[in-house]
């Protein structure tokens, strides 16, 4: 029978050994690969700061909150699509050579700050 | 000479004669058809009281040969008093279809029947909304309100004093007696007639008592009689659509001197009135069928934008709105202004957006502001004023309402400055991003 103090810290324990693991593994990712990691936490926070911060004033301005909104999840989900394409470890992109994959990236930015703009209002 | 009178003759032709219009509402010519000439003498009191209001009545015999209401395609009377019950055929050019055709553009008209009333006044009549009993010997009974009279007793001299409550087809002036001051009843003595229910035209101003029947009073009742009780009308008066006025009376005595004159006693009423009613009642009534009183107009209608002075070709939604308009009511001289608390303006597409009461200064204007609603489309003003005993001002004007324009929305909203600053970081993490992904290596 296992105690349940010993199984606490047992669990605990299992949480910190899973913590450390998960942080060893991701140090050895790539720079370039951390660097878009952090972009794309820096444009999910930007877009839950503005969904908090419609739900304390309201959603007058509709179309504005649309578009800042999207604009921090397109950024966020355009930079997942480059990370996937520029990693390494990542076979299904191997023929794809990383420079093409930031075009496709610029291109792709440009189109929805344009779009953004204009819905800006 | 004769060219000068020739020429101004030609000129004022047109002027001659009109139904009731707001710019002509003065100077009337009236046609009087009678049976028989004595009548003119013997209701003098009656015509009297229009001459007096400035009416120019023109005696005929209704069977004249060479009367007419039009000449030249041209009305020469502005109203029709018909004072020939027993006439079959009128005279001249005067049939059904002529004297319908003259209220049918406007004209005004006044009918009273009697006894032996012929067919041709009945179909007048009924073409009026206005059944009389068919028994051409029936008259109106009533054995509880007839007026006490010592040569006749069998209480076909009905003392009604059942009127309809409108002050502007009564006179606001209370019927009474010159002596005593409680209501006198008007005399009436000749034939019933029932109005349908269904016709909202025709409204039933003197009514017979509960307790009276159209029979005829020289035979004995064998079978129930077929108007009964308060459904019988005395006096009629119908307001078509085009605003002419009828009044179709029952009976021609009621107009006479003798009964305006009469002394009056109420079966069951210790009062003794000196005189009728009669006289008071008819000269009100015939100074509402000649549009003395009644008669409203509607003049400057205009609407603009709060602010602004001209009446613009379209509204934005939104937008402010003023409205206002200046009715009138004719009084016999000049128009004086309509007072009155219920006028109201809808804002109207398919069905009223906006439904206002309109304020006045009661001075005739109206008025009222609002706001435009958040629909766009083709909206119209509308005036729907309708009250009893009063002519109908029935008025729209239509106005395009637009949305936005796309450079008439709020810029720069303090509230949207966050999302305005999302927008520009993300823009200027793109660009630092890009630096350093690249420069990375």
């Amino acid at each position: 029978m296992v105690k349940p103090s010993s199984s606490s810290s047992s669990t605990s324990q299992d949480a910190l050994a899973l913590f450390n693991s998960l942080r060893s593994a991701y140090s050895a990712t790539p720079t370039a690969l951390k660097i878009i990691d952090l972009y794309v936490g820096f444009a999910v926070s930007t877009a839950i700061i503005q969904v908090v911060y419609m739900a304390l004033v309201g959603s007058f301005p509709f179309n504005s909150f649309l578009s800042g909104v999207l604009s921090c999840i397109g950024t966020a989900v355009l930079a997942v699509c480059l990370r996937i394409q520029v990693n390494k470890e990542n076979k299904e992109f191997k023929d794809l050579a990383p420079e093409r994959a930031f075009a496709d990236f610029v291109l792709c930015n440009l189109v929805l700050h344009l779009v953004i703009m204009n819905f800006l209002g | 000479m004769l060219k000068l009178l020739l020429a101004f003759l030609t000129l004022t032709l047109p002027f001659l004669a009109h139904s009731f219009s707001p710019d002509h509402p003065t100077d009337r010519r009236v046609l009087v058809l009678l049976d028989d000439l004595a009548v003119k003498s013997s209701h003098s009191l009656f015509f009297k009281t229009l001459q007096s209001r400035g009416f120019d009545l023109d005696f005929k015999l209704a069977d004249d040969p060479k009367i007419g209401l039009q000449r030249y395609g041209q009305y020469t009377y502005d109203a029709l008093i018909l004072f020939s019950p027993t006439v079959d055929r009128f005279g001249g050019s005067i049939d059904l279809a002529a004297i319908l055709d003259f209220v049918d553009t406007g004209h005004d008209l006044i009918i009273a029947a009697d006894t032996n009333a012929s067919d041709l006044i009945r179909q007048i009549s009924v073409e009026c909304g206005v059944d009389f009993d068919e028994d051409p010997s029936a008259m109106v009974i009533d054995h509880t309100s007839y007026a006490v009279s010592d040569s006749e007793g069998d209480h076909t001299l009905i003392a009604s004093d059942d009127f309809i409550s409108s002050d502007v087809i009564l006179g606001s002036k209370k019927i009474e007696a010159s002596s005593i001051l409680d209501n006198a009843p008007v005399l009436f003595k000749g034939i019933g007639h029932t109005i349908n229910s269904e016709n909202s035209l025709v409204l039933k101003v003197l009514s017979a008592s509960p307790s009276a029947y159209s029979a005829n009073p020289n035979s004995k009742l064998s079978s129930p009689p077929s108007l009964t009780g308060s459904s019988i009308s005395l006096v009629s008066v119908v307001q078509a659509r085009n605003n002419a006025r009828v009044l179709i009376s029952g009976s021609l005595s009621m107009f006479s001197d003798r009964f305006f004159r009469s002394k009056v006693q109420k079966a069951g009423s210790p009062d003794k009135h000196e005189k009728s009613a009669n006289e008071q009642f008819l000269t009100e009534l015939s100074k509402w069928v000649f549009h003395e009183r009644g008669h409203l107009k509607a003049v400057n209608v205009r609407h603009h934008k709060v602010g602004e002075a001209d009446e613009p070709a379209i509204y934005r939604i939104n937008d402010d709105v003023e409205y206002s308009i200046e009715i009138y009511e004719w009084h016999g001289k000049s128009w004086e202004p309509y007072v009155a608390d219920d006028v109201q303006v809808q804002f109207y597409m398919m069905s009223p957006y906006v439904l206002k009461t309109l304020s006045t200064d009661k001075k005739g204007n109206y008025f009222t502001a609002f706001k435009v609603p958040d629909v766009y489309g083709v909206f119209q003003f509308k005036v729907e004023y309708h009250r009893l005993g009063y002519t109908s001002v029935a008025l729209s004007k239509q106005i395009p309402v637009r949305p936005f324009r796309h450079n008439e929305y709020e810029r720069f909203i303090p509230a949207a400055y966050p999302y305005y600053g999302a927008a520009f970081t993300m823009m200027t993490g793109f660009f630092v991003f890009t630096v350093v992904h690249l420069y990375n290596k």
